[in-house]
């Protein structure tokens, strides 16, 4: 079980990792986004504010209304903002749900692809 | 974990009723229904054919109710491929997925060869020319897939509705039309009762598709949206059918139909003369709105998410600047051309329907097995619970092994004859699936791991090790130094 301090940590590295990453900008410019993460073992909930591609805040709680929800344990969220599993893999197994449209759920999933190719 | 989808949760933009419904008609009626409606007639002697159209939605409600519960318990976009997985196993289950991807090929390339074909008619151009419409359709909905062009909501229901609606009205038109007859409208099983069987198993081709609506459960704005689609997009094709198949066995001779690759436009023709035969052309071209866009997306998509699973070579995953995955894109668009010259070289697009409805009744009865299985596995509650479901979905998994049988079986071509081909393409396909996921993936698995523990070694997790803590265990002295 992931602390709220262990996920800010993830949530910090995750979003250099993207706003730097110059390939994944241009690719994600036409997206701006709300994303909630629940986490369904500690009932922590989180916001990512998305625009144009550029991750501009990850607040603790719900802000906004969501255009993705995403839940799944809080060990999962702070091993996918590291990079150190595959979300496809996850989502497919049942074991990370996702509200949303279906290209926003690949987007989303495209960020740590292009980040990190071989996770 | 709490399930996805069993509560509300309000997203910026969701799908309701309507959108729903939509979407699951607009990805069932593709330009090859109407031949669909045709091979119908090949078995249906007269105006019979209404009677299978309606014993086939009958059935295929008992399909919406299964893929309902299904929906309810995994409501995601990996839908079927989940759903199969844990009824069957993963082997089966990527087997059966991979094969029934083929019918988004089969259906991309049928309807390119089909407004292809139609327009080079309406036209008068020489027939080699369908070839290059073929080409050209191909090419402008690959351009626009690779640019990320999607289809909003909001014109997949329009068309969707438009294209329903402009049939049905054309074949009330052709229905009231002087001239015309109503031969043995009860007569579905009058000469032969297999012929019977037979065309109710292809009247279950009129409604293929239309259980996809279930990978947009994610984005419904409630659990019970995408179970609401699913029973009132099959009475939306139901009706529109029924009546297209009233109009051309009131107005069409069925000789003249029985090799036309465009039999929308003879009774749009027989009906409204010129205008008419514009309208439906109209109405065919823009089937392939909904086709191409929900056919090249849920594909590609299914492509990108099974290679990035590792169950693909990672290739596939590739993505351009636009965020798409060309390569799946590439792939879907040249088998597609591939198929449709295929099509247009041999003129077997009667093979294709029947094809098409056998993938179609194997899926419902695999499907309906799975549900079997998971109601003794999965006891949690789920939104929607088909009554009486263990029995209905035992009699669906026999009724539609059946229907398999009876159309894998059948030569729409010459209805008097049976003709394994279909089945044996379907063996075919079923059988390079089985052979990838054998023989094929275990490797690809394998070197996947291995680029992946290569990665790990160049790149150690960047995750800070945790301290560990020892618990002090009260009821132990601690130790002297």
């Amino acid at each position: 079980m992931a602390t709220w301090d262990e996920l800010s940590e993830a949530l910090e590295d995750y979003t250099a990792s993207c706003n730097t990453n110059d390939r994944l900008r241009k690719m994600q410019r036409d997206w701006t986004r709300t994303l909630h993460f629940i986490c369904s073992d500690t009932d922590v909930a989180f916001t990512m504010v998305v625009e144009a591609g550029e991750i501009t805040g990850t607040p603790a709680g719900h802000h906004g209304v969501p255009d993705i929800v995403v839940t799944t344990d809080s060990e999962t969220f702070c091993d996918m903002f590291w990079g150190d599993l595959n979300p496809v893999a996850k989502y497919l197994r049942g074991e990370i749900a996702v509200r949303g449209s279906q290209e926003d759920v690949m987007r989303l999933d495209a960020i740590s692809y292009v980040i990190w190719p071989d996770s | 974990m709490s399930q996805p989808g069993t509560g509300e949760v309000h997203l910026r933009r969701s799908v309701g009723t309507a959108t729903a419904t939509a979407t699951s008609a607009g990805l069932a009626f593709a330009a090859i229904d109407y031949l669909g409606v045709v091979s119908i007639m090949a078995y249906a002697p007269g105006a019979s054919g209404w009677l299978a159209i309606g014993i086939g939605a009958g059935l295929v409600f008992l399909v919406a109710g299964v893929f309902s519960e299904l929906n309810g318990l995994y409501p995601t976009a990996a839908g079927i491929r989940l759903y199969l997985g844990r009824a069957l196993g993963t082997r089966i289950a990527l087997t059966a997925t991979f094969t029934y991807m083929t019918t988004v090929v089969l259906v991309i390339a049928a309807d390119a060869f089909l407004i292809g074909a139609a327009v080079r008619y309406v036209l008068h151009e020489p027939a080699a020319l369908a070839y290059v419409w073929i080409v050209v359709l191909l090419a402008v909905a690959t351009a626009a897939n690779l640019r990320g062009v999607v289809l909003a909501g909001w014109v997949q229901t329009v068309v969707t509705y438009v294209v329903l609606s402009s049939t049905a009205i054309v074949s009330v038109i052709a229905i009231f039309h002087v001239g015309g007859s109503f031969r043995t409208p009860l007569h579905l099983f009058g000469a032969k009762p297999l012929s019977g069987i037979q065309a109710i198993a292809f009247a279950l081709f009129l409604f293929a598709a239309f259980e996809w609506v279930t990978t947009t459960a994610e984005e419904a704005r409630g659990p019970k949206v995408i179970t609401r689609a699913l029973f009132l997009a099959p009475l939306l094709i139901w009706a529109c059918s029924t009546l297209f198949l009233l109009g051309l066995s009131h107005l069409v001779p069925f000789a003249s139909l029985h090799h036309s690759a465009y039999p929308q436009l003879l009774l749009g023709k027989a009906a409204l003369g010129t205008v008419g035969e514009l309208w439906m052309l109209a109405i065919t071209v823009l089937t392939a709105l909904n086709t191409f866009n929900g056919g090249f997306l849920v594909a590609s998509r299914f492509i990108y998410a099974a290679a990035r699973e590792g169950n693909l070579p990672s290739t596939m995953a590739r993505l351009n600047l636009n965020a798409v995955p060309w390569v799946a894109v590439l792939v879907l668009a040249g088998s597609s051309a591939i198929l449709a010259a295929l099509i247009f070289a041999t003129g077997q697009w009667l093979l294709l329907v029947a094809v098409g409805a056998t993938l179609e009744a194997g899926i419902y009865a695999l499907a309906s097995a799975s549900l079997v299985i998971l109601r003794r596995k999965e006891q949690r509650d789920r939104p929607f619970r088909l009554a009486r479901g263990r029995g209905l979905a035992i009699a669906g998994t026999v009724i539609f092994s059946v229907f398999a049988l009876a159309t894998g079986l059948a030569d729409p071509a010459n209805s008097s004859r049976f003709s394994p081909e279909p089945l044996l393409v379907i063996v075919m396909l079923a059988s390079l699936s089985a052979l990838y996921v054998n023989v094929g993936l275990p490797r690809v698995q394998a070197r996947a791991a291995g680029r992946r523990a290569a990665a790990a070694a160049a790149r150690p997790s960047r995750r800070p090790a945790r301290p560990t803590t020892v618990e002090s265990d009260p009821t132990v002295e601690p130790m002297e130094p």
